[in-house]
Order: structure tokens, then sequence, then C-alpha cells
């Protein structure tokens, strides 16, 4: 069990802050983003103890988790994911810091426009051109062919475009 | 936006990122602490020494430890253990040391541009400001008359200082800190001030600084207030 532990502490450094930055950008909210996150790697972590071998793709799997979270998140709070800019969560700005790190005003307007495009564009765009995931990987967890998946890797980006334009 | 560009943007969004402390604790909550054996032949001296000569260099290093740094929790509870042993008098001081500190702090994380650090860094600081302003406003209430005045002025002028810094540095984030919604302690060093001033013989140029410095008091611009009183004829010494 220690080695099991060992092992999935390391995987825990290795993707805490993508998970994070991927539950965060879909949320908006530091405190939310926290706990969804936590909430991924506690279940990772239980069914990594039972089913380790089972797993082919760690990082897929914790994208999965989290997005799963993130979609019984909105569906608890009763509200869609594709959310105009002005109804975006507004933390504390004191507390929601990463916006202060963010303070170039053109990724201010990029997240606005992400936030405004469906999940699958968003989840797109975000494990493509932030954190570089293959496309195979992109496919599996959208759940299409890895052509399809370049097609909407291309039209989530023409329509995060158009969004910026309007932001 | 072209998409080069866009691309290049969205890549700098990758600034994003969790802050270390609560990293940590969430580790700890889901896995448990890691009990790793160090020595297997325990020999006591030997093991006194090693145990106190790491505590020691972990003290040293804590000095030096920014917010969000593994260590940084050890420098504040030494800062703690100071404030137990400082007499009162030197109290007010030791206060606006620490937010100064605290501001110190945040300046040497932007200026080295340390992304990871900065929202620990204005927690820390937002945290200390509201402790230190809660501090000055217990400190002058409970001395006489004549010492509140002078430690009104002297922390009074403290607190716009700080308050100056903290623009600055805002400023170089492109941005501002945030509103003042609690100016008690403003308020609190402003009404002493007024109240010495009224008890006082002020010439033709006092008393109309006297005047704007109560329109500021009356319509709750107590910052401003005290700003415009430290640089006015009212800041030099008075006749009783």
């Amino acid at each position: 069990m220690d080695k099991l532990r060992k092992t999935f502490g390391k995987i825990y450094d290795r993707y805490i802050d993508k998970i994070y930055r991927f539950v965060f950008l879909k949320v908006g909210s530091k405190e939310i983003a926290e706990d969804l996150t936590s909430e991924t790697f506690l279940r990772g972590w239980e069914t990594f103890k039972e089913k380790q071998k089972e797993i082919e793709n760690v990082q897929a799997f914790l994208y999965q988790i989290a997005k799963n979270l993130v979609v019984d998140y909105y569906r608890e709070k009763n509200k869609t994911q594709i959310v105009s800019a002005e109804a975006l969560p507004i933390a504390d700005p004191r507390q929601n810091l990463e916006e202060k790190i963010a303070q170039n005003l053109d990724l201010e307007r990029i997240k606005k426009a992400l936030n405004q495009l469906n999940d699958d564009y968003q989840n797109a765009i975000i494990w493509h051109y932030l954190e570089e995931l293959p496309i195979k990987e992109i496919a599996q967890l959208l759940e299409k062919s890895e052509g399809a998946t370049r097609v909407l890797i291309s039209r989530a980006l023409n329509a995060l475009r158009e969004n910026i334009q309007k932001v | 936006m072209e998409e080069k560009e866009l691309i290049q943007n969205l890549k700098k969004l990758r600034q994003i990122k969790p802050e270390k402390e609560w990293v940590l604790l969430t580790k700890e909550k889901i896995l448990g602490r890691e009990i790793t054996p160090v020595f297997t032949v325990f020999k006591p001296a030997f093991a006194a020494l090693t145990v106190f000569g790491i505590l020691f260099s972990l003290f040293v290093f804590a000095q030096n430890s920014l917010p969000g740094d593994l260590l940084y929790p050890l420098k504040k509870a030494v800062e703690k253990t100071q404030t137990l042993f400082v007499s009162q008098e030197e109290k007010p001081k030791l206060t606006l040391e620490l937010a100064d500190k605290r501001l110190k702090e945040l300046n040497q994380i932007v200026q080295n541009n340390k992304i990871e650090n900065l929202a620990p860094a204005l927690n820390e600081f937002e945290k200390t400001k509201t402790e230190v302003k809660k501090e000055v406003v217990t400190i002058v209430k409970n001395k006489p008359k004549e010492e509140a005045v002078k430690l009104a002025k002297e922390l009074g002028g403290k607190l716009i200082e700080i308050k100056k810094k903290e623009k600055n540095v805002y400023a170089t984030l492109n941005t501002e800190p945030s509103e003042e919604t609690n100016q008690t302690a403003e308020k609190t060093i402003l009404e002493i001030l007024i109240k010495d001033a009224e008890n006082s013989t002020l010439t033709e140029e006092q008393k109309e600084d006297f005047e704007k410095v109560k329109e500021f008091y009356k319509t709750q611009e107590y910052q401003k207030g005290l700003e415009f009183y430290l640089t006015s004829s009212l800041n030099k010494n008075v006749e009783k």
C-alpha cells in the first residue's frame, strides 16, 4: 500500500496543476476549482488503489473525472455551461488572484470568450493548446474519432476567435 | 486577433496555478502524511545534533522564504513568537514593521516575476493589513491623551506610507488595490487628531486646514483626511 501511495503521490504532483487549471478555466472560481480538483484526486486515488493495472492513461483518467465533476457541479447548481461573460461567478477580488495574474487585457477577453464556448469546444481548446495533449488522447476523452477531433479543434478555435471579437 | 497571436495568448493561461499551500494540504488530506525512516541505527547524541542542525538550517532558510514557499509558515511562526516578547512601547513599531515586511515580500515576488508566489503573497498582505489596522486602533485608544496624539501621527503616517507602497506594487501588476471598505483605523486616528486641534490655539492657516480636515471626516473620507492632515500646517506642534 505504501508503494501505491508513493506512486499516486507522484501522479498527484505531476498533474495537480493541470487538473486545477482545467477546472478553474471552466468554473472561474478559485474556491470551486480547489474543491472539484481535490475531489478529482480523491476519487482518482480510490479507484487507483483498487484498479491501478486497469488504468492505461492516468492523465486521461484524471481529466475524465474532472470533466464529469464539472458537469455535475453545473447540473447541481442548475446552470448551463454556456454562460455569458457577465454571468461568470465573480470571486472576491482579493481571493481570485489568478485573475490578477492575467492582467493583460487580451487574456481576460480570451478567458471570457472561452467560457462562452460549449463544453466540447472549451475542453478541446484547453487540452490541445494549453496542455498539448496528443490528438489521440483528446479523441478518447471526447469520445470521437481522431479525424473528428481535429475538425472540432479547428472549429473551436474559430468559434473562440469570433467570441473574442464580441467580448 | 490573429490565430498565431491567439494561440500564443492561450498558452499564457498556463500561468494559472493553484496555491502551493493548498496543493500540499490537499495531498496530505488525500494520501496522509509520508513517513520515511531516516536512521536505521539510533545514536542519541548524533541524532540530537543532527536534529538541531536540521532545525537550525530550517529556521535560517525560513527567514528568506516567501508566501507560497514550504518554509513560509515557519517564518510566520517565528514572527508570532517575537510579538509575544515585545514591550508595549515597541508594539506599535513592530506591528507596522510586519505590514512593511509583507509588502517587501510582495514587491520581491513582483520584481522577480515569481508568479506562483503571487497569489499567496497578496493574500498574506491583505490579511496582515487587516490585523495591523485592528492593532493600531487598540494601541491608540488605550493611551493617555498626549501620547495618543503622538502615536496617532506616527502610526497614521506609517499607514499612509504603506498605502502608497501598496499602490506602487499593484501598479506594476497593472491593477489597483481593492477599495478600502474598513477605514476604522484611519477614522480613529483622525478623531484623535481632530480633538487635539480643537483644544489648541490655531493660526489662520491652521484654522483653514482644520476646516478641510473636518470636511473629509464628515464625508467619511478618513484616509484622505489623514493624508491631508499629515501634509498640512496642522502637523506642526500646535499651541496648547
